[in-house]
C-alpha cells in the first residue's frame, strides 16, 4: 500500500473534491503499533520503514467513529447530528443532554440544547437500502430542530451495504435550510482513530466553512479537545485576551457561525498538533489562513513559544512579551516550590519517574513539560503515532535525550505489562487503560474533562501548568486505592504474560 | 376544493420511519449480549466486530447503566478482532480464530462468549465453525447478534438462547430452585442491588433463587438454569420467550411478574404467587411477609412528616423501561399516594405486550387518577408528550434531567436507563425496602429545616 512513495514522510495536499481525506495510514505513514527508543522510531520513520502490524491479541480501543468522534460532534451547538448507522452506534453519545450543564451560568456557559438522532438501519435496510430514510431523517432533523447545519456520521454497515449519502444530500439539500454535512467514518475504513478527524475536518472544510467576508485580525482558531477542561478555555482566553485576541474554540461546544468564520482568523493554532493538522492545512490551503503545529501551552517554555508564534501571525510581539513577563513573574515561584518538593519526594537526590503521555500531543508537549516540574519520564504511551509529528517528536528527543515510546491504542493489557515492567513511580492513566491503575505506586488521571470547572484541573498556560504540577504532588500522598484494589481483586490476565518481558507479546511478524 | 387537497395531500405523505429517533434508551443487540455477559463473573466477552463496538457500548451500556467502570472484561479490556476493510472483503475467520485462541492464553475466564456484530453478518462469517474447533480447549459460545437486526432487549434473549442451545443440558431438579430472568445487566440500572436483594428476600421463604448475574461462579449459575424448579420472569415482555424456550427444553414451568417489585406490596404479590407454585406451606410464607411488611411500614413512618409537609400527593409521571415504570408506578401510585398523571414507555415492547401493560399500570393502580399510558422511545418526542401537564415529580432517566426550563420545574430523579447523574451500584429500590429507598431519594431532593 505505501511502496509507491518510499521513504514516505507524508502527504500534504487536501483535495476537496474527494468526499472523504485519506486515511492517516496513507497520508502520513500512522501506525497504532511500536514498542523501542524514541530515537529509533524517528530513525525507522525517516528510513520509511514503518509498518502497520496486527496483533493476535486485541482488545477493543476505538474506530473513526467511536473513539469520541460522537461524543464531540454531538456538542456543537445549533447543529443537529444523524447517525446514518445501527441504534447501538450512537448509545455512546447518551450523554448527550447532560454535557457541560455543570458548569454554572456565571462560568460563562450559555443557553444551549443539543440534539441527534439515528437512522436505526435494520435488516431490511440492509437488503433494501437506507437511502430513503437518511432523507426522511434530514428532513426530520431539519423540521424539529432548525439546525444551522446538520452532520451525518456513517458507519461500518451503512459503508458495507454502498449506502449513497453523497446522492441523498444533494438530492435534499436544495429544500433544506441547514447545511448539510456528511462525515465519512465508517468504523473499518482505517485502524487509525485519528482518520476520524481528518474526516470530520474534511467535512467542515468542504462544506461549513465559507469564503472569507472580512478578515478578522483578532480572532485565532483554536481546535479544542475533551481533555481540555472549561479553566483550561477559561485560562487561554484570558491569556490571549491580554494580547488584545480571541480564540475561536472549535469544535466542542462551538456554534455553526464558528466554523464558518475559521476561514476569516488571523491564525490557526494547535492544543493537539496531529488532531488539528487537516483543519490546518487545509485552512491555509484554501483560505490562507496561515498555522503552526508545535508547540502547544502545556509548561511554561512551550506555553511562551506558543504565545509567541501567535503573535507572529498578529503582530502582537509587544504584547506577548508582556503577558509571558507577567505571567512568569505570578507563577514562577510556584513552579519553583512544586520542584523543590518533587526534588525532596524520594529523599536520595533521584527524581521521581513518571509514566504518561496519551495522543501524540500530549507526548511531544508533555515530556518537556515534566523537566519543569523536574521529574522524570523514561516512556511515554502513545494512542497511536504518524509522520505528521516526525519533525517535532526529533526536536523533543533532542531537547529531553531519548525514552521509551510505547505506541498502543488504548491496548489495555499491554498497558498493564508495560506499567509491571517500568514501575514507574507514578502511572498517569484515564478510562481506557484497564485495570493497569492497580498496583503498588502512585496512579491518577492524566487529564480532566470539558466539563470539569474546577480550577483545580487545570492544566493549560502557565496557572495550569501549576495547577497540574499541584495535582501531580497530591497524587503523591496516598496510594490506598490502587493498592487495596491490587491486593483484593483478581487480575484478569494469567500470570505468565507478566512473567515474560514483550509487552507487544502477540505482535504479528508480517505487515497485514 | 376538498377533493384537490386530497390529491395534493396524498403526493405528500411521507412515508414514516420510525426506527428514525432522537437518542433511544437502548443500544443494539450486541450491546445487549454483551452487557449480559460482562455482568456475567466468569465470562470473557470476545467481539467480533469493529474496533469501536467495546468502547462505544462502555459509553452506551456501562456510563449510561448508572455510571458503572467496566471491571476487567469489559470496555477496553474486552478482545475484540477490530476489524478493517480488507477483512470485509477477505473474511475474517482466521482474525477471529486467532483472537479466541490468545483470549483464552491470556486471559482467566470460564466461559468464552464470541458476540458477532453488523460486519461478520455482512460478509457471511461461518462463526460456528471457528467456535467448534475450541470445543476441546475451553468453553466457548457464540452469539449471533448483528447491531442492525434488533436493539439491547434483544440482544439480551440472544444471549439466552445462546445459552440454552449451546451450553445447557439436562439437570435433575432441584426443590425451590428458582432462576430470575428479564433483568438486563446495566440497562436495568439496579441489577446488581435488585437482584441482591431478591436473592435475600427469596431465601427468608425458603427459595433459593439464581439470580445468574453479578455473582462470583456466573458459569454455575449459568448451568444450574435447568436444574430450577420454576422460571421467575421480572417483565411484562422480555424474556417471556426465553422461558418458553426453557419450558420445551427441560420442562421448566415459567410465572411472569410485570416488574421487579419495589415496596412490600408488589413483593408480597410476588412472594405468594412464588410461593403457590412451589406448593410452600403457606402459614410460614405468611410469618414471613407479616414480620417483612412490619419492619417495612415501621420504616416507612420515618418519612412520613417530609412526605406530608413536602411534596404530598403530587401529580407524577414517569419514563422508563416497561418493567422500572410499572414498579415505580405502582409503589409511587398504592403506597405512598403519589397521583401518577402519566407514564412513557421507552422500551419498544412488541405490540402484542401493549395491552397487558396498559392494564397493569390501570387496573392495578389504586388511585383515582390513571396514567395515561403512552409507548415512546425517540427522546424528542417524550419531551413534547411531557409538556403542558400538571406533574411535580418526574421519575425518568437522566436525559429528562434538563428539560426542567420549559416544563413545570418539576422535581427530578434518574430512576431508568440512561443513568448519567448517578453511580448506582448497591442501590436497589426492590423488596420490601426498596420503596423506602426511592423515597430517600425523592425527598432528599428537596428536603429541608422543617
Amino acid at each position: 500500500m505505501h511502496s509507491d512513495h518510499t521513504p514516505h514522510i507524508f502527504n500534504k495536499g487536501i483535495n476537496l473534491e474527494e468526499i472523504t481525506c485519506p486515511n492517516r495510514e496513507d497520508r502520513a505513514n500512522g501506525i497504532n503499533v511500536f514498542y523501542g527508543k524514541a530515537s529509533e522510531l524517528v530513525q525507522d520513520a525517516r528510513a520509511g520503514n514503518l509498518k502497520m502490524r496486527e496483533r493476535n491479541f486485541q482488545q477493543s480501543s476505538g474506530c473513526t467513529l467511536n473513539f469520541y468522534l460522537t461524543v464531540r460532534i454531538s456538542t456543537i451547538r445549533e447543529a443537529a447530528l444523524i447517525f446514518h448507522a445501527p441504534v447501538g452506534c450512537s448509545s455512546s453519545a447518551l450523554g448527550y443532554r447532560e454535557l457541560f450543564r455543570g458548569i454554572p451560568r456565571e462560568a460563562g456557559r450559555p443557553d444551549f440544547d443539543l440534539h441527534w438522532l439515528t437512522t436505526g438501519i435494520s435488516e431490511k435496510d440492509v437488503v433494501f437500502g437506507a437511502g430513503d430514510k437518511l432523507k426522511y431523517a434530514i428532513e426530520e432533523a431539519q423540521s424539529r430542530y432548525s439546525p444551522k447545519a446538520i452532520f451525518i456520521l456513517t458507519s461500518c454497515t451503512s459503508g458495507i451495504i454502498g449506502e449513497d449519502v453523497e446522492g441523498a444530500v444533494n438530492e435534499v439539500q436544495p429544500g433544506i435550510k441547514a447545511k448539510i454535512v456528511p462525515v465519512h467514518c465508517e468504523g473499518i475504513r482505517s485502524r487509525l482513530v485519528q482518520t476520524g478527524y481528518d474526516a470530520f475536518w474534511h467535512g467542515i472544510l468542504k462544506y461549513l466553512v465559507r469564503k472569507p467576508q472580512k478578515k478578522q485580525n483578532d480572532m485565532v482558531n483554536v481546535a479544542s479537545m475533551l481533555s481540555y477542561t472549561w479553566q483550561d478555555r477559561k485560562e487561554i482566553t484570558n491569556l490571549l485576551g491580554r494580547m488584545g485576541l480571541r480564540p475561536n474554540f472549535i469544535p466542542e461546544f462551538a456554534t455553526v457561525d464558528q466554523f464558518e468564520q475559521l476561514s476569516e482568523a488571523a491564525v490557526t493554532a494547535p492544543l493537539c498538533p496531529t488532531y488539528t493538522d487537516y483543519l490546518s492545512r487545509g485552512l491555509e490551503q484554501e483560505h490562507g489562513v496561515p498555522f503552526f503545529l508545535y508547540p502547544s501551552p502545556v509548561g511554561f517554555e512551550n506555553t511562551d513559544g506558543w504565545l509567541r508564534k501567535i503573535a507572529e501571525y498578529t503582530g502582537k510581539e509587544k504584547e506577548a512579551e508582556k503577558v509571558i513577563e507577567e505571567e512568569h513573574r505570578k507563577w514562577a515561584p510556584h513552579l519553583k516550590a512544586i520542584r523543590n518538593e518533587f526534588e525532596n519526594i524520594k529523599g536520595n537526590g533521584e527524581k521521581v519517574e513518571i509514566l504518561g503521555a496519551l495522543g501524540q500531543g500530549r507526548l511531544l508537549s508533555q515530556l518537556p513539560y515534566f523537566e519543569e516540574l523536574g521529574v522524570k519520564s523514561s516512556a511515554a504511551l502513545a494512542q497511536d503515532y504518524d509522520n505528521l509529528i516526525l519533525g517535532d517528536l526529533e526536536r523533543v528527543i533532542e531537547k529531553v535525550g531519548d525514552f521509551n515510546i510505547l505506541v498502543n491504542t488504548f491496548q489495555a493489557a499491554e498497558q498493564a505489562h508495560i506499567n509491571k515492567l517500568l514501575d514507574p513511580d507514578m502511572t498517569l492513566t484515564c478510562p481506557f487503560q484497564g485495570s493497569s491503575y492497580k498496583r503498588a505506586k502512585g496512579a491518577t488521571r492524566v487529564h480532566g474533562l470539558r466539563g470539569d470547572n474546577l480550577k483545580w484541573s487545570q492544566q493549560s498556560g502557565y496557572a495550569g501548568a501549576v495547577a497540574y504540577g499541584n495535582f501531580l504532588l497530591q497524587a503523591f500522598k496516598s496510594s490506598s486505592w490502587q493498592k487495596t484494589m491490587l491486593n483484593k481483586t483478581e487480575n484478569e490476565y494469567k500470570d505468565w504474560y507478566f512473567k515474560q518481558p514483550n509487552p507487544l507479546y502477540y505482535l504479528q511478524d508480517e505487515k497485514a | 376544493m376538498m377533493v384537490e387537497k386530497t390529491i395534493a395531500e396524498e403526493v405528500l405523505i411521507k412515508v414514516e420511519y420510525p426506527e428514525v429517533q432522537e437518542a433511544p434508551r437502548y443500544s443494539c443487540s450486541l450491546g445487549g449480549a454483551y452487557a449480559a455477559a460482562v455482568g456475567l463473573y466468569g465470562v470473557v466477552p470476545i467481539l467480533h466486530s469493529g474496533g469501536g463496538c467495546g468502547i462505544g457500548q462502555l459509553f452506551g451500556q456501562f456510563y449510561a447503566g448508572g455510571e458503572n467502570s467496566p471491571g476487567g472484561q469489559g470496555g477496553t479490556s474486552t478482545p475484540c478482532t477490530s476489524l478493517v476493510e480488507h477483512q470485509v472483503i477477505f473474511g475474517a475467520e482466521d482474525r477471529l480464530r486467532q483472537l479466541i485462541k490468545s483470549s483464552i492464553e491470556l486471559m482467566k475466564g470460564e466461559l468464552y462468549v464470541v458476540i458477532s456484530g453488523c460486519v461478520p453478518a455482512l460478509t457471511g462469517d461461518d462463526i460456528e465453525a471457528v467456535v467448534k474447533n475450541f470445543k476441546e480447549s475451553a468453553p466457548v459460545i457464540y452469539v449471533k447478534t448483528a447491531g442492525f437486526n434488533g436493539n439491547t432487549y434483544t440482544g439480551y434473549e440472544q444471549f439466552f438462547d445462546a445459552v440454552i442451545d449451546q451450553l445447557l443440558v439436562p439437570q435433575k431438579k432441584q426443590k425451590r430452585l428458582i432462576n430470575i430472568l428479564g433483568v438486563v445487566p446495566f440497562q436495568h440500572v439496579f441489577w446488581k442491588g435488585d437482584l441482591e436483594k431478591l436473592k435475600e428476600t427469596f431465601k427468608k421463604i425458603g427459595v433459593e433463587a439464581n439470580v445468574i448475574f453479578g455473582e462470583f461462579d456466573g458459569v454455575n449459575n449459568l448451568k444450574k438454569i435447568p436444574a430450577a424448579e420454576l422460571n421467575v420472569v421480572l417483565s411484562p415482555w422480555l424474556s417471556h420467550k426465553t422461558a418458553e424456550k426453557l419450558s420445551e427444553k427441560f420442562g421448566t414451568s415459567y410465572i411472569t411478574f410485570s416488574s421487579v417489585p419495589v415496596g412490600p406490596k408488589e413483593t408480597t404479590k410476588l412472594l405468594q404467587i412464588v410461593a403457590k407454585e412451589l406448593k410452600l406451606p403457606g402459614i410460614k410464607v405468611q410469618s414471613v411477609i407479616d414480620a417483612e411488611e412490619r419492619i417495612a411500614y415501621r420504616r416507612a413512618e420515618y418519612f412520613g412528616d417530609p412526605l406530608l409537609i413536602g411534596l404530598p400527593h403530587a401529580y407524577t409521571a414517569v419514563v422508563a423501561d416497561s418493567s422500572t415504570a410499572i414498579g415505580i408506578t405502582r409503589y409511587a401510585a398504592n403506597e405512598v399516594g403519589y397521583l401518577p398523571e402519566v407514564v412513557i414507555i421507552t422500551d419498544n415492547p412488541p405490540e402484542e405486550y401493549r395491552r397487558d401493560i396498559i392494564r397493569e399500570l390501570s387496573d392495578n393502580i389504586e388511585c383515582a387518577i390513571k396514567p395515561e399510558v403512552i409507548f415512546e422511545s425517540d427522546s424528542h418526542k417524550i419531551r413534547q408528550r411531557l409538556k403542558n401537564r400538571s406533574f411535580l415529580l418526574l421519575l425518568a432517566s437522566s436525559l429528562e434531567k434538563h428539560i426542567t426550563g420549559d416544563f413545570n420545574h418539576p422535581l427530578h430523579l434518574s430512576v431508568s436507563f440512561p443513568i448519567l447523574d448517578r453511580l448506582v451500584i448497591e442501590h436497589s429500590y426492590a423488596g420490601y425496602r426498596g420503596g423506602t429507598v426511592l423515597m430517600e431519594d425523592i425527598i432528599s431532593k428537596y428536603v429541608g429545616p422543617l
